[in-house]
Protein backbone atom coordinates (compact mmCIF):
# COMPACT_ATOMS: atom_id res chain seq x y z
CA UNK A 1 0.00 0.00 0.00
CA UNK A 2 2.82 2.35 0.91
CA UNK A 3 4.37 1.87 -2.56
CA UNK A 4 1.02 2.64 -4.15
CA UNK A 5 0.73 5.84 -2.10
CA UNK A 6 4.12 7.02 -3.30
CA UNK A 7 3.21 6.22 -6.89
CA UNK A 8 -0.10 8.04 -6.53
CA UNK A 9 1.62 11.06 -5.02
CA UNK A 10 4.16 11.11 -7.85
CA UNK A 11 1.38 10.77 -10.45
CA UNK A 12 -0.57 13.58 -8.80
CA UNK A 13 2.53 15.78 -8.64
CA UNK A 14 3.22 15.09 -12.33
CA UNK A 15 -0.38 15.86 -13.24
CA UNK A 16 -0.14 19.16 -11.38
CA UNK A 17 3.08 20.07 -13.14
CA UNK A 18 5.18 19.77 -10.01
CA UNK A 19 8.90 18.91 -10.35
CA UNK A 20 9.67 15.18 -10.31
CA UNK A 21 10.60 13.60 -6.99
CA UNK A 22 14.38 13.89 -6.59
CA UNK A 23 16.36 10.84 -5.48
CA UNK A 24 17.45 10.99 -1.86
CA UNK A 25 21.09 11.63 -0.96
CA UNK A 26 23.64 14.23 -1.86
CA UNK A 27 24.43 14.86 -5.53
CA UNK A 28 28.03 14.56 -6.81
CA UNK A 29 29.50 15.24 -10.23
CA UNK A 30 32.40 13.59 -12.04
CA UNK A 31 33.51 15.47 -15.14
CA UNK A 32 35.02 13.50 -18.01
CA UNK A 33 37.43 15.82 -19.77
CA UNK A 34 40.86 15.56 -21.37
CA UNK A 35 40.57 11.73 -21.28
CA UNK A 36 40.33 11.77 -17.47
CA UNK A 37 37.68 11.31 -14.81
CA UNK A 38 37.78 14.32 -12.46
CA UNK A 39 37.91 13.64 -9.63
CA UNK A 40 39.44 10.24 -10.27
CA UNK A 41 38.49 9.11 -6.75
CA UNK A 42 35.14 10.14 -5.39
CA UNK A 43 33.95 9.44 -1.86
CA UNK A 44 30.19 9.37 -1.32
CA UNK A 45 27.70 8.17 1.25
CA UNK A 46 25.44 5.21 0.48
CA UNK A 47 22.35 6.64 -1.24
CA UNK A 48 24.19 9.59 -2.80
CA UNK A 49 23.87 10.10 -6.53
CA UNK A 50 26.88 10.57 -8.82
CA UNK A 51 26.45 12.18 -12.23
CA UNK A 52 29.15 11.72 -14.86
CA UNK A 53 29.14 14.31 -17.61
CA UNK A 54 31.23 13.86 -20.74
CA UNK A 55 32.86 17.18 -21.71
CA UNK A 56 35.18 15.56 -24.29
CA UNK A 57 34.29 15.45 -27.96
CA UNK A 58 35.01 11.71 -28.00
CA UNK A 59 32.52 9.22 -26.49
CA UNK A 60 33.34 7.58 -23.16
CA UNK A 61 31.78 5.11 -20.77
CA UNK A 62 31.67 4.37 -17.05
CA UNK A 63 32.25 0.64 -16.79
CA UNK A 64 32.89 -1.80 -13.95
CA UNK A 65 31.86 -5.32 -15.01
CA UNK A 66 32.44 -6.79 -11.52
CA UNK A 67 29.99 -4.27 -10.04
CA UNK A 68 27.63 -4.53 -13.04
CA UNK A 69 28.17 -0.85 -13.71
CA UNK A 70 27.76 0.13 -17.37
CA UNK A 71 26.72 3.54 -18.60
CA UNK A 72 26.74 2.65 -22.28
CA UNK A 73 28.52 5.02 -24.65
CA UNK A 74 28.19 8.64 -23.48
CA UNK A 75 28.40 11.09 -26.37
CA UNK A 76 29.79 14.58 -25.90
CA UNK A 77 27.79 16.50 -23.26
CA UNK A 78 25.76 13.40 -22.38
CA UNK A 79 25.49 12.47 -18.70
CA UNK A 80 24.73 9.36 -16.68
CA UNK A 81 23.69 8.85 -13.04
CA UNK A 82 24.40 6.15 -10.51
CA UNK A 83 23.43 5.79 -6.84
CA UNK A 84 25.67 3.77 -4.55
CA UNK A 85 23.46 1.25 -2.72
CA UNK A 86 26.05 -0.38 -0.48
CA UNK A 87 29.38 0.42 1.13
CA UNK A 88 32.58 -0.45 -0.69
CA UNK A 89 34.97 0.53 -3.48
CA UNK A 90 34.23 0.23 -7.15
CA UNK A 91 37.13 0.53 -9.60
CA UNK A 92 35.86 1.59 -12.98
CA UNK A 93 37.27 2.37 -16.42
CA UNK A 94 36.20 3.85 -19.71
CA UNK A 95 35.45 0.73 -21.79
CA UNK A 96 36.47 2.59 -24.97
CA UNK A 97 39.72 3.98 -23.53
CA UNK A 98 40.74 1.51 -20.81
CA UNK A 99 43.67 3.66 -19.65
CA UNK A 100 41.06 6.03 -18.14
CA UNK A 101 40.39 4.90 -14.58
CA UNK A 102 38.33 6.02 -11.60
CA UNK A 103 37.26 4.83 -8.16
CA UNK A 104 33.97 5.23 -6.30
CA UNK A 105 34.24 4.88 -2.52
CA UNK A 106 30.84 4.49 -0.87
CA UNK A 107 30.96 4.92 2.92
CA UNK B 1 59.13 3.26 -40.61
CA UNK B 2 59.19 6.04 -43.19
CA UNK B 3 56.19 7.70 -41.52
CA UNK B 4 58.13 7.88 -38.30
CA UNK B 5 61.23 9.11 -40.10
CA UNK B 6 59.22 11.90 -41.71
CA UNK B 7 57.95 13.11 -38.34
CA UNK B 8 61.42 12.77 -36.81
CA UNK B 9 62.94 14.91 -39.58
CA UNK B 10 60.33 17.62 -38.98
CA UNK B 11 60.98 17.56 -35.24
CA UNK B 12 64.75 17.70 -35.68
CA UNK B 13 64.57 20.57 -38.14
CA UNK B 14 62.45 22.60 -35.72
CA UNK B 15 64.75 21.79 -32.81
CA UNK B 16 67.40 23.92 -34.50
CA UNK B 17 65.14 26.93 -34.68
CA UNK B 18 63.43 28.99 -37.37
CA UNK B 19 66.69 29.79 -39.14
CA UNK B 20 66.90 26.16 -40.24
CA UNK B 21 63.26 25.38 -40.97
CA UNK B 22 60.26 27.29 -42.16
CA UNK B 23 57.36 27.09 -39.71
CA UNK B 24 54.27 25.45 -41.23
CA UNK B 25 51.36 27.77 -42.00
CA UNK B 26 47.91 27.16 -40.51
CA UNK B 27 46.59 25.56 -43.75
CA UNK B 28 49.67 23.28 -43.76
CA UNK B 29 49.13 22.40 -40.08
CA UNK B 30 45.49 21.57 -40.88
CA UNK B 31 46.77 19.38 -43.74
CA UNK B 32 49.22 17.58 -41.41
CA UNK B 33 46.44 16.98 -38.83
CA UNK B 34 44.04 15.53 -41.41
CA UNK B 35 46.77 13.37 -43.00
CA UNK B 36 48.07 12.04 -39.68
CA UNK B 37 44.54 11.05 -38.63
CA UNK B 38 43.70 9.45 -41.98
CA UNK B 39 46.88 7.34 -41.83
CA UNK B 40 45.81 5.86 -38.50
CA UNK B 41 42.23 5.31 -39.71
CA UNK B 42 43.53 3.35 -42.73
CA UNK B 43 45.91 1.25 -40.60
CA UNK B 44 43.05 0.59 -38.16
CA UNK B 45 40.77 -0.62 -40.96
CA UNK B 46 43.46 -3.03 -42.17
CA UNK B 47 43.95 -4.33 -38.62
CA UNK B 48 40.21 -4.85 -38.01
CA UNK B 49 40.02 -6.84 -41.26
CA UNK B 50 43.12 -8.94 -40.55
CA UNK B 51 43.51 -9.57 -36.84
CA UNK B 52 41.98 -12.42 -34.89
CA UNK B 53 43.14 -10.95 -31.57
CA UNK B 54 40.25 -9.39 -29.64
CA UNK B 55 42.39 -6.72 -27.91
CA UNK B 56 44.06 -5.67 -31.16
CA UNK B 57 40.67 -5.56 -32.88
CA UNK B 58 39.10 -3.40 -30.14
CA UNK B 59 42.09 -1.05 -30.17
CA UNK B 60 42.04 -0.74 -33.97
CA UNK B 61 38.29 -0.07 -34.01
CA UNK B 62 38.77 2.66 -31.40
CA UNK B 63 41.49 4.25 -33.54
CA UNK B 64 39.07 4.34 -36.48
CA UNK B 65 36.30 5.88 -34.33
CA UNK B 66 38.47 8.45 -32.52
CA UNK B 67 40.60 9.61 -35.45
CA UNK B 68 37.46 9.89 -37.61
CA UNK B 69 35.93 12.08 -34.89
CA UNK B 70 39.07 14.25 -34.82
CA UNK B 71 39.00 14.64 -38.59
CA UNK B 72 35.29 15.54 -38.46
CA UNK B 73 36.15 18.26 -35.92
CA UNK B 74 39.01 19.45 -38.12
CA UNK B 75 36.75 19.47 -41.21
CA UNK B 76 34.12 21.53 -39.36
CA UNK B 77 36.77 24.00 -38.19
CA UNK B 78 38.45 24.53 -41.57
CA UNK B 79 35.00 25.05 -43.10
CA UNK B 80 34.16 27.61 -40.42
CA UNK B 81 37.50 29.38 -40.86
CA UNK B 82 37.29 29.09 -44.64
CA UNK B 83 40.74 27.51 -44.71
CA UNK B 84 41.72 24.81 -47.18
CA UNK B 85 44.15 22.23 -45.72
CA UNK B 86 47.35 22.38 -47.76
CA UNK B 87 49.85 19.70 -48.60
CA UNK B 88 53.38 20.19 -47.36
CA UNK B 89 56.61 18.22 -47.45
CA UNK B 90 55.60 16.81 -44.06
CA UNK B 91 52.13 15.64 -45.14
CA UNK B 92 53.58 14.17 -48.36
CA UNK B 93 56.28 12.34 -46.39
CA UNK B 94 53.64 11.05 -43.99
CA UNK B 95 51.57 9.67 -46.85
CA UNK B 96 54.62 8.05 -48.45
CA UNK B 97 55.64 6.44 -45.18
CA UNK B 98 52.11 5.24 -44.50
CA UNK B 99 52.05 3.53 -47.90
CA UNK B 100 55.25 1.65 -47.02
CA UNK B 101 53.84 0.65 -43.64
CA UNK B 102 50.63 -0.63 -45.21
CA UNK B 103 52.62 -2.64 -47.77
CA UNK B 104 54.61 -4.22 -44.93
CA UNK B 105 51.47 -5.01 -42.93
CA UNK B 106 49.79 -6.55 -46.00
CA UNK B 107 52.64 -9.09 -46.12
CA UNK B 108 52.13 -10.27 -42.54
CA UNK B 109 49.63 -12.59 -40.87
CA UNK B 110 48.53 -13.71 -37.41
CA UNK B 111 50.71 -12.82 -34.44
CA UNK B 112 53.36 -11.25 -36.70
CA UNK B 113 50.78 -8.86 -38.10
CA UNK B 114 49.45 -8.01 -34.63
CA UNK B 115 52.92 -7.24 -33.27
CA UNK B 116 53.95 -5.15 -36.28
CA UNK B 117 50.68 -3.17 -36.22
CA UNK B 118 50.81 -2.47 -32.48
CA UNK B 119 54.56 -1.72 -32.42
CA UNK B 120 53.99 0.84 -35.16
CA UNK B 121 50.99 2.32 -33.30
CA UNK B 122 53.12 2.83 -30.18
CA UNK B 123 55.92 4.54 -32.11
CA UNK B 124 53.51 6.53 -34.31
CA UNK B 125 51.47 7.96 -31.42
CA UNK B 126 54.67 8.91 -29.55
CA UNK B 127 55.98 10.75 -32.60
CA UNK B 128 52.64 12.46 -33.24
CA UNK B 129 52.57 13.56 -29.60
CA UNK B 130 56.06 15.04 -29.99
CA UNK B 131 55.02 16.78 -33.21
CA UNK B 132 51.94 18.26 -31.46
CA UNK B 133 54.09 19.63 -28.64
CA UNK B 134 57.06 20.86 -30.66
CA UNK B 135 55.61 21.85 -34.02
CA UNK B 136 51.84 21.95 -34.35
CA UNK B 137 50.75 23.79 -31.17
CA UNK B 138 53.67 26.29 -31.09
CA UNK B 139 53.19 27.24 -34.76
CA UNK B 140 49.36 27.41 -34.94
CA UNK B 141 48.43 31.05 -35.32
CA UNK B 142 44.66 30.75 -35.31
CA UNK B 143 43.39 30.37 -31.74
CA UNK B 144 40.66 27.87 -32.69
CA UNK B 145 43.11 25.68 -34.61
CA UNK B 146 45.51 25.76 -31.65
CA UNK B 147 42.59 24.95 -29.32
CA UNK B 148 41.52 21.96 -31.44
CA UNK B 149 45.04 20.50 -31.45
CA UNK B 150 45.35 21.14 -27.71
CA UNK B 151 42.06 19.29 -27.13
CA UNK B 152 43.19 16.38 -29.30
CA UNK B 153 46.49 15.97 -27.42
CA UNK B 154 45.07 14.02 -24.41
CA UNK B 155 43.40 11.57 -26.82
CA UNK B 156 46.72 10.90 -28.56
CA UNK B 157 48.40 10.43 -25.16
CA UNK B 158 45.64 7.99 -24.11
CA UNK B 159 45.97 6.11 -27.42
CA UNK B 160 49.72 5.79 -26.79
CA UNK B 161 49.13 4.28 -23.33
CA UNK B 162 46.40 2.01 -24.72
CA UNK B 163 48.73 0.84 -27.51
CA UNK B 164 51.46 0.11 -24.93
CA UNK B 165 48.92 -1.89 -22.89
CA UNK B 166 48.02 -4.03 -25.91
CA UNK B 167 51.73 -4.33 -26.86
CA UNK B 168 52.47 -5.62 -23.38
CA UNK B 169 49.60 -8.16 -23.57
CA UNK B 170 50.99 -9.49 -26.88
CA UNK B 171 54.33 -10.29 -25.22
CA UNK B 172 52.74 -12.55 -22.59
Amino acid sequence: MRGKSILSAAALAAALGAPPVQPAGKPHTVTIEGMKFAPERIEVAVGDTITWINKDFLPHSVTAPAARLESGDLASNQSWKFSARKKGEIDYICRLHPVMRGVIVAK
Amino acid sequence: MKVLNAIAIVLLSFAFGPAHAQAPSDPQIAGIVVTANQIDIDAGKLAVANTKNNEVSKFAQQMITDHTAVNNQAAALVKKLNVKPEESDTSRSLMGGAKDNMTKLHGLKGAEFDRAYIDHEVAYHQQVLDAIDKVLIPNSKNAELKDLITKVRPAIAAHLEHAKMVQSSLKK
